[in-house]
């Protein structure tokens, strides 16, 4: 149950707006950064919470991409697709995925470690090709920093390269620019 | 609004409009973020001062253009409205890739149709662009060099703007799904010349008939593909015909 | 004229100049020209959502075509819909909606009545679409509504009505884009109020009723309208049949009072009449056995018997009792039939339940046997307090009503209501209040004693009233000062802020009208309760003023029809006491024939008499007094010890079992004539199929008796009685559209002012008795369920599929306190006796109270004491306080 983990994380989300079911897709991230996923569970509970039927919640979590309906692996990784990522080669991104753990777009690896999605633009379009991995950016992917983003996840979880910033000429600190 | 109202993100029917019944139904302003982050400049250093630069009348001000694609230093480069495409391309953003020629380019986005070489001297403003048959649209400017298949590009953008349909309205939800079903049939060597003509007919009853703007979007991928590179989806079919690839699905349900 | 201008506008559509109301969506006065434009998501009942793109026109002065559904026409406006723009930009569109569809037409329900279908035929459209088409897994539904998603247009008019009139929001929109799909939650099957709303909305074969699938074409179907045999509400049904096979019930869009929208029981419950346990031949008790018998036999035997009976005991050994389901036709026979043939005045009906209460107070304070508003005035109303209405189950098209002028008029909902608010299954009307209370039902008369003082010291009192009747008003001010607020709270669990709060609410509102429901008129008191609720109008100026008034609700088809035709002992036709003299002249002028002195027995008083030997004969019609009243009453043993027992009946109930003779009638599904509903409305009743094997209309079998006691009642047809009851009531039931409410008679009203309210003031403004909850028990309360209409709907096949037995249902809290789990076995038992059942968890109960369906409760009305209302005679039992032990 959310509710008794998330107590007051939940009830400061509901407090921000002045209809309940705002909080709606929120208590939805709240739900699959626990799981993973958001649940059947976990929806009939946010229903509860927020006054609305279960297929109200429904409706809405199945409308976003970014929730995902089923388990994913811990490392979910979401390559972009679309064409300004496409041109810079993010079919072999999704090729390097394939040959190095084994998944294509919509699977997972056996030790739920890891999971594939192809996804359309995540608006980075200037640094790409690049993928994002739960809810962090990795930029300008080469098959280098992605063998090393794969190393750093199962050793440590997470990889220093996440979130850019990139630019020209690539400074030490510089701002991450948006499209 | 309607994600922010816990809702699926569906256009509103228009009017009443947002400025009068907006989020909650109460009057909304939606600004995009690009606007809100001039406003402390123009605030600060006056509206005078932000006129100055770029092209007047109407493009004044800086944009910050996302440049992507095929060339050497792809990024986001903020340049006074009125530089021309050549400029941004070659000068910012450090030309072709692979020093190959530009083929193609999208000005602005997605949604803005595509240009051709013969445009890279037009300037980077509203009225310029627009003049060139295209748009500003969200500053995307995505450069394509020789050699790339105009077809798969349009199908690639066809296929986010299929998704991206969220299926309120029937023109644009049943015709994304179709066109992209099409452009793949082509694209795999599967077409049908009688297909072009139902690309643009299928794209033409698709805008101006839908519910919000995404629809007329959608169309301009194909419909500018289709004008400046026809030959190419001609020879995707010819190869099909000649290697007599075509097999028609039968049209209807298969359960 | 200027008026007229100021609200309306004109504009041109196709040439044809036109003046709608201001607000006029263009589609709408497109239809009034008679100029169709094609749609699918438009629906006249739904807010426009444009999604389906199909009713594009051409308007002056706009560049781009517009959807007329969502257009609104404006002054000057110049419209055209036949131009080749328009009817590519149709044709274009329709082709992208038969892109994804299935041309499965040949085996769809749907095809011959399918918009899709229709429209493709209009524009000759052909499919370019040579891709592949999108597929959903094949889900049921439900076990009564089909689903074939593959047929969908996306039109969300299912989702939209599901949500926007009944409230429910069971269905929803599931993904995106072309492979969003109508679900309600995940792969789970629906379970919502099953109203059917969803299945008349689709335009194409998408939601189907699984009742009748593939059963027909609707061109084989032949149709009737009639009205629904259920509850009060009157709502008028299209059955349509194949030959004698009853195949679909549905409602067209704006027909009747319920304006084509439709409960489980009246779209699904239709088959209870052709159940196979129908009676087809009269039986005889032979050697102590009910034995099939010839018409011939059966009436032989009854009228032996009865002359028999009256010749040694006189026509006061006799009493009869009628269904408040049977038509009016049915209601003035028996009564004539009870009054002449036989020549008593024991006679009852169902509306002695509780039907009766609302009816007897609305006599004594207004002068009306009806409501002075209708189901205009509750749309209309700007407040509308709702008193044990239980309404979205007891009287859902009433609720409808109620749901229509919160949600779309913005009506301000006050409710005291045995309810929790809580989001559901089904719809709960309390989560629409503006202000609610929460009290057991046999507190509700504190409630509205609450709500009562919070007027007279909120100074909410009419002041014209003030000086029209200083005594009434100082009388009424004084009994209720006498009230402590204290002890309110401690009765209602209210605080006297609510009170207060709702008490301004209803004095500030403009059209009032105040809603009293079954859960109230069935209570103990509720004639008292009902009186102060017309105090209550009365004081704050609401009883008079235009729109606004009492509405008790009638639980039965025909509970009203049943008192305005005189089959309650002391009423005569057209409500009119038995022993007024002008009355009676009245009656025995139009009869020719003079009427039985003597008061007549009530239902309880009939078994009474029965029980001490003095009532030897009954005629039973449709009622079945062993199987709805509590064993206390002792009814079975007084219904044992007739001579004669008659019965007419669908079914063989625990009553007709003890009968002598039964009968076998034809259901409402069978029969012409006529039923009043609960607004007072009169609606025709036709035959959808024939009498049932050999079964016959009530009428029929009433007449029967009398020409074989030698005291014809003969008539050629229903409508023959009708006349007769016209003659009796001038201008009974003009079948008009919409019902013409009486209005309050004022002479009534000063009468009551003056003296009529002295009776029973001191009584009626003193709190009911508390009940005081012991540990490990609740209140255990009989309930009226959506999904049942008294013991006729466990007959249909469709409702039990829905609700097949009766559960307790419990608040999660006491279920917790209990140790109690959904779906465990539990035994109620106190003093009376015991009762075993199963354990269902709703959110919606109150704590502390538990509900049974009334339809499933035969066996646990031992639990139940009978209080007879002093005044009218009402049993009631409806509550009663049981310990719930888990049993292994």
């Amino acid at each position: 149950m959310l509710k008794e983990k998330h107590a007051t994380e939940i009830e400061e989300i509901i407090s921000r707006y002045p209809v309940r079911r705002s909080a709606l897709i929120p208590l939805l991230y709240l739900a699959q950064r626990e799981e993973g996923f958001v649940s059947e569970a976990a929806m009939k509970e946010i229903a509860g919470l927020l006054r609305l039927t279960p297929p109200q919640v429904y409706e809405t979590a199945t409308f976003y991409t970014m929730l995902n309906l089923k388990p994913v692996g811990k490392f979910h990784l979401q390559v972009c697709k679309s064409l300004m990522c496409g041109l810079a080669g993010s079919d072999t991104v999704i090729g390097w995925v394939k040959t190095k753990l084994g998944i294509g777009p919509g699977e997972m690896t056996t030790d739920k470690l890891f999971s594939l999605s192809a996804v359309e633009c995540l608006a980075a379009c200037g640094t790409a090709p690049m993928m994002q991995v739960n809810e962090d950016y990795y930029e300008r992917l080469t098959e280098e920093t992605f063998d090393r983003i794969l190393a750093d996840l199962k050793k440590d979880g997470t990889c220093s390269l996440k979130t850019g910033p990139f630019m020209w000429p690539e400074p030490a600190n510089a701002v991450k620019g948006e499209t | 609004m309607e994600s922010l109202e816990g809702k699926r993100g569906l256009p509103r029917i228009k009017p009443p409009f947002p400025a009068t019944h907006g989020l909650y139904n109460k009057p909304t302003v939606v600004n995009n973020i690009e606007t809100l982050a001039n406003l402390p400049y123009i605030v600060g250093r006056g509206p005078e001062w932000f006129a100055s630069i770029g092209s007047p009348p109407k493009s004044t001000g800086t944009r910050v253009f996302c440049v992507s694609g095929h060339v050497k230093q792809p990024g986001n480069y903020e340049v006074p409205m009125g530089v021309t495409f050549r400029e941004l391309i070659y000068e910012h953003a450090g030309g072709m890739r692979s020093d190959k020629p530009l083929k193609a380019f999208i000005p602005g986005g997605a949604s803005a149709p595509f240009l051709t070489p013969s445009h890279l001297d037009v300037k980077l403003d509203f009225e310029s662009v627009a003049a060139a048959g295209s748009m500003l649209g969200s500053g995307g400017v995505t450069v394509m060099e020789e050699g790339t298949d105009m077809v798969w590009a349009a199908l690639r953008l066809m296929e986010f703007f299929y998704h991206e349909s969220c299926g309120k309205c029937s023109p644009c939800r049943e015709g994304s799904s179709w066109l992209v079903q099409t452009m793949r049939r082509i694209v795999a060597k599967r077409g049908q010349m009688q297909d072009l003509e139902t690309l643009v007919d299928l794209c033409k009853n698709i805008e101006g008939r839908t519910v919000c703007a995404f629809g007329d979007a959608s169309v301009a991928p194909i419909m500018s593909t289709l004008k400046h590179w026809r030959p190419e989806y001609v020879t995707l079919i010819q190869e099909a015909e000649s290697a007599n690839l075509i097999k028609l699905e039968p049209a209807g349900v298969r359960h | 004229m200027d008026n007229i201008t100021a609200e309306h506008v004109r504009l041109t559509i196709d040439g044809i100049s036109i003046s709608v109301p201001k607000g006029t969506l263009v589609i709408e006065a497109a239809r009034r020209v008679g100029v169709m434009i094609p749609h699918f998501c438009y629906h006249p009942k739904l807010k426009p959502d444009a999604n389906c793109r199909m009713c594009l026109v051409e308007v002056e002065r706009m560049p781009k075509l517009q959807t007329s559904c969502s257009t609104v026409a404006t002054e000057g406006m110049t419209v055209r819909t036949a131009t080749t723009v328009v009817h590519n930009a149709h044709k274009s569109v329709l082709e992208f909606i038969l892109a994804n569809h299935p041309l499965d037409c040949p085996v769809c329900d749907q095809g011959g009545k399918c918009d899709l279908q229709d429209f493709s035929h209009q524009y000759t459209a052909t499919s370019r679409f040579a891709e592949t088409k999108r597929i959903f897994q094949k889900e049921y539904f439900s076990p009564l509504i089909e689903t074939q998603m593959n047929r969908c247009v996306q039109c969300l008019r299912c989702v939209r009505y599901c949500d926007e009139v009944m409230d429910v929001k069971a269905l929803a929109p599931i993904g995106r884009g072309t492979m969003t799909e109508i679900k309600s939650f995940g792969a789970h099957p629906l379970d919502c109020e099953f109203c059917g709303g969803c299945v008349q909305i689709c335009p194409v074969g998408a939601i189907t009723s699984r009742l009748s699938m593939y059963e027909y074409r609707p061109w084989m179907l032949k149709r009737a309208d009639t009205v629904c045999m259920f509850c009060g509400d009157g709502c008028q049904i299209t059955v349509q049949t194949k030959d004698q096979e009853l195949i679909e019930v549905n409602s067209a869009q704006g027909a009747g009072r319920n304006s084509g929208d439709l409960c489980a029981r009246g779209f699904f419950g239709f088959r209870a009449a052709s159940h196979p346990d129908r009676l087809t031949h009269p039986l005889i008790r032979r050697n102590g056995a009910l034995v099939e018998a010839t018409w011939e036999e059966a009436l032989e035997f009854v009228a032996e018997h009865t002359k028999r009976l009256k010749l040694s005991h006189g026509p006061q050994a006799f009493g009869g009792l009628i269904s408040g389901r049977c038509t009016n036709e049915e209601l003035y026979l028996f009564q004539k039939f009870m009054r002449l043939t036989i020549g008593t005045n024991n006679l009852d009906s169902s509306a002695r339940y509780g039907h009766i209460n609302g009816v007897q107070a609305m006599r004594s304070v207004q002068g009306t046997h009806r409501w002075t508003v209708t189901f205009e005035d509750i749309v209309q109303a700007d407040v509308l307090l709702l008193i044990g209405t239980n309404i979205t189950e007891a009287n859902p098209i009433t609720g409808l009503k109620v749901k229509e002028a919160v949600k779309k008029h913005e009506a301000t909902l006050l409710t005291i209501e045995a309810i929790q608010p809580a989001i559901g299954t089904i719809s709960n009307i309390s989560n629409l209040s503006k202000q609610h209370v929460c009290v057991a039902p046999s507190q509700f008369g504190a409630a509205v004693l609450g709500l009562l003082k919070a007027v007279v010291e909120g100074n909410h009192i009419d002041s014209t009233l003030r000086q029209q009747a200083p005594d009434y008003v100082s009388a009424v001010s004084q009994a209720i000062q006498q009230l402590d607020w204290e002890d309110l709270a401690v009765s209602t669990g209210v605080s006297s802020e609510s009170f207060v709060q709702m008490a301004a609410s209803l004095a500030g509102g403009r059209r009032v009208v105040a809603l009293a429901g079954q859960t109230l008129l069935r209570s103990q008191g509720a004639y008292g309760v009902c009186l102060n609720l017309l105090d209550l109008l009365l004081l704050t100026g609401k009883l008079t003023a235009q729109g606004c008034g009492f509405a008790p609700l009638a639980e039965e088809n025909n509970d009203q029809g049943a008192v305005e035709m005189g089959a309650v002992s002391a009423l005569l036709p057209g409500v009119l006491d038995l022993t007024d003299r002008d009355a009676r002249d009245q009656i025995t002028r139009a009869w020719k024939e003079d009427l039985p002195v003597a008061t007549g027995a009530t239902l309880i008083e009939m078994i009474g008499l029965a029980q001490t030997g003095i009532i030897k004969g009954l005629f039973i019609v449709g009622e079945n007094p062993v199987g709805s009243l509590p064993p206390q009453t002792g009814v079975k043993e007084a219904l044992s010890k007739l001579d004669l027992l008659v019965c007419q009946e669908l079914f063989l109930t625990e009553t007709a079992a003890l009968a002598h003779v039964v009968l076998p009638a034809a259901s409402a599904m069978e029969k012409a004539g006529t039923f009043t509903n609960t607004e007072g409305h009169v609606q025709a009743v036709r035959p959808a199929i024939d009498p049932v094997g050999d079964s016959r209309p009530d009428w029929e079998i009433l007449s029967a008796f009398s020409v074989f006691l030698g005291a014809p009642l003969e008539y050629g047809d229903a409508k023959e009685i009708l006349k007769e009851i016209r003659a009796v009531i001038p201008g009974y039931g003009s079948l008009g559209p919409s019902p013409i409410p009486p209005a309050v008679d004022p002479a009534a009203v000063d009468r009551y002012m003056n003296e009529g309210y002295r009776r029973d003031l001191a009584t009626r403004y003193t709190l009911p008795a508390r009940d005081v909850r012991q540990d490990g028990t609740v209140q255990l309360g009989l309930t009226q369920s959506l999904f049942h209409s008294g013991k006729l709907s466990t007959y249909s096949t469709g409702l039990l599929q829905i609700e097949p037995s009766g559960l307790l249902q419990m608040n999660p809290v006491d279920a917790a306190r209990l140790g109690l789990d959904a779906g465990d076995r539990v035994r109620l038992s106190n003093g009376q006796g015991k009762f075993t059942t199963t354990v269902k968890v709703l959110d919606r109960v109150p704590e502390g109270l538990a509900w049974l369906p009334d339809h499933f409760a035969q066996d646990a009305l031992r639990l139940f004491d009978c209080v007879v209302d002093p005044d009218t005679k009402v049993p009631s039992y409806r509550t009663a306080s049981v310990s719930v032990v888990k049993t292994a």
